[in-house]
């Protein structure tokens, strides 16, 4: 079985492995760059030359770092050519009749396909995500965005996840529709719509946000990446206030609620006189987060979900197939 | 031959009309919210309530801005699912045998078939980007970057132009492979090379650029969405000044280049104006600007559409004359 296994897929393992092999030394060689840039710019600012281009520092070339970012895209590929045709490629051709007539059952000649489609799918997932993963050190450090969605989504242990679940879901789709196109649609769709579902309305629920209140003339900012869910400005009763209203704003508060001796006009530094800062005392700035500390942990709870979801599809292929008359 | 590119596709263009239709209900709904949160502000801010939300203004939702900026990978779609199995399927089943024997020619086969799909694309290509040239407007409006890369592509005639070719390429692929799922690799892999080369190298020479050269001092912006190319600063003698980290700037300057006056414009509390010496040594300075003008937006996404339709059409002749050689 895994002699017909390696018989079928060779060439796609070829073109994979050439695939990687470029995807890293592209990385590598930008890496390693944007990993000195990094460092001499952080040399050069704890010696006091100035740290203006920390911030502005751009970490390696455009083209690669949209290659990085487009490694979203990664996951679904495995589905889309693995996945799909696993099962539905052979009942389109007619092949399953002859396999399933075999010595081998066809709870075997199931579980090594789909065994060896999964180690194949962990390994893709996990060479992509350790290269953008080493790629994005520095870009993190610097930036401190390694927990905002998007960039959550393309490292540490989360793009196993979803490589594997790609997986399941092209093979439960090619199951059961048992035609190519569709079951590739299919699977194009629904990893995008679990993933979209998961990444904006259910990720910030794993654990209950922290939410810190502060004077709204002192700013809070938590240690280290962490992910910013929601921060405004309270009146006195508790009630948030719209930010979306016009006007003038004074530390986030409208000028209008304000009394005239916050109504200032130059721009620059603005020290508001005793009878403002009085009343901005009355107002509370506050800040809704996941803390960075918390990073791991999303990431495991995150990977659990897309894991238990690939093993449900797969135990549904498995129990459609092993009943399906041949 | 109409009838029969009805009955084969039009699952698939039901789901397509009906994806169509899911897309431009929430374009709509969440476009109008965008443009009235734009004017109320547009009011505000002329009215001299002061501006500040026009520069920070996030318009929209970020799940559907999130979508729209998705659309950059809908022409592809086209080619992978109509493009790539229209020969590839059937030669695959064999049923290209089957076709080919009918007194309906394989030219005219492959004419009606391929033409259907190409009137589809537009239509797919047009749709999608009227909706997004249309709920992106006030946000070119105030960001002022709908020449950048990345947003140029999604909003004009240009995505039409790429799902013309998405189709042409995966129709060629799989007449040449005569099998879908490669055919399908291919066409993904292709269609993401050409775009990006275009997108990254080649687009920026379509004209050549404007070259401002200016004073450090004053800065200059040209009008409206502009793209930027490149900019810096040049040295007395003319050269681009190298912009090492090591150092403080000032107006663009590493301050190693400057008079000890100017130092004090990075210190705590710099004064509105440079010291005169300083203000003398920065006047041998030159800050450079190159960049596409606004006003070329148009002729950029007509020289872009003409390059993929010229693709495309290459693609298709290369098709035809493959088919109608090829045995039956």
């Amino acid at each position: 079985m895994t002699w017909l296994v390696w018989r079928q897929y060779r060439l796609q393992f070829f073109l994979v492995a050439a695939l990687l092999a470029a995807f890293a030394v592209l990385i590598a060689i930008t890496g390693v760059q944007a990993a000195n840039q990094y460092h001499a710019a952080l040399a050069a600012c704890a010696a006091g030359h100035g740290c203006r281009t920390l911030d502005e520092l751009f970490l390696g070339s455009h083209a690669v770092g949209f290659l990085v970012i487009s490694t979203l895209g990664a996951p679904v590929l495995v589905g889309l050519f693995w996945g799909a045709p696993l099962v539905a490629a052979e009942s389109e051709a007619g092949t399953t009749h002859f396999a399933w007539m075999q010595s081998v059952t066809r709870r075997r000649w199931f579980a090594v396909k789909v065994g060896w489609m999964l180690l194949a799918a962990a390994v893709w997932g996990s060479v992509i995500s350790a290269l953008v993963t080493w790629w994005e050190g520095p870009n993190n450090a610097l930036q401190l965005n390694a927990f905002d969605t998007g960039r959550f989504d393309i490292m540490g242990i989360v793009p196993v996840a979803y490589s594997v679940f790609a997986l399941a879901l092209g093979i439960a789709a090619g199951a059961l529709l048992r035609r190519v196109l569709p079951a590739m649609a299919v699977t194009l769709a629904g990893f995008i719509a679990v993933r979209g579902v998961i990444a904006f309305w259910l990720r910030r629920h794993y654990l209950s946000p922290v939410t810190v209140y502060h004077s709204v003339t002192t700013s809070f900012t938590p240690p280290g990446s962490y992910w910013t869910l929601t921060s405004g400005v309270l009146f006195p009763n508790g009630q948030p206030i719209d930010q979306n209203t016009s006007g003038n704003v004074l530390s986030g508060v409208p000028v209008n609620y304000l009394p005239a001796s916050c109504n200032q006009t130059t721009r620059g530094a603005f020290t508001p006189p005793p009878s403002c800062t009085q009343a901005l005392a009355h107002f509370r700035g506050f800040l809704t987060y996941q803390p960075a500390d918390r990073y791991w942990t999303f990431q495991g709870i995150e990977t659990g979900i897309f894991l238990v979801l690939a093993a449900a599809l797969i135990a549904i292929t498995a129990v459609t197939l092993l009943r399906r008359d041949a | 031959m109409t009838w029969l590119v009805w009955r084969q596709h039009r699952v698939q263009y039901l789901i397509g009309a009906a994806l169509l239709a899911a897309f431009a209900a929430m374009i709509v709904i969440t476009g109008e919210q965008v443009s009235n949160q734009f004017h109320a502000a547009q009011v505000a801010c002329a009215a001299g309530h002061g501006c500040r939300h026009l520069g920070g203004l996030f318009m929209g939702s970020k799940v559907v801005g999130f979508l729209v900026i998705a659309t950059l990978g809908t022409p592809v779609l086209v080619g992978l699912f109509c493009g790539a199995p229209l020969v590839a399927a059937e030669a695959e089943a064999g049923t290209t045998q089957f076709a080919w024997m009918q007194s309906v020619t394989r030219k005219r086969w492959l004419m009606v078939k391929i033409g259907w799909m190409l009137l589809a694309a537009v239509i797919w290509g047009g749709v999608i980007s009227a909706l997004v040239t249309w709920w992106l407007s006030p946000t070119n409006a105030e960001q002022l970057n709908q020449f950048d890369p990345g947003r140029f592509d999604i909003v004009g005639i240009v995505p039409v132009g790429y799902s013309l070719f998405a189709v042409a390429l995966g129709v060629t692929a799989g007449a040449l492979l005569r099998r879908t799922l490669p055919a399908l690799a291919v066409t993904l892999a292709g269609f993401i090379v050409v775009r990006v080369l275009i997108t990254l190298w080649l687009r920026s020479h379509y004209m050549s650029p404007v070259t401002v050269i200016y004073n450090v001092l004053s800065g200059f912006t040209p009008k409206g969405a502009y793209w930027q190319l490149a900019s810096g600063v040049l040295g007395p003698n003319g050269q681009p000044l190298a912009q090492p980290n090591n150092t403080p700037y000032f107006d663009g300057i590493p301050q190693t280049y400057l008079p000890g006056a100017c130092s004090v414009m990075n210190g705590p509390n710099p004064p509105n104006n440079p010291p005169p010496a300083c203000a003398q040594a920065l006047s041998h300075y030159h800050a450079y600007l190159t960049y596409q003008p606004a006003d070329r937006f148009w002729t950029f996404q007509g020289i872009e559409t003409g390059i993929f339709l010229v693709l495309a059409a290459t693609l298709i002749m290369v098709t035809a004359v493959t088919l109608l050689r090829r045995d039956a």
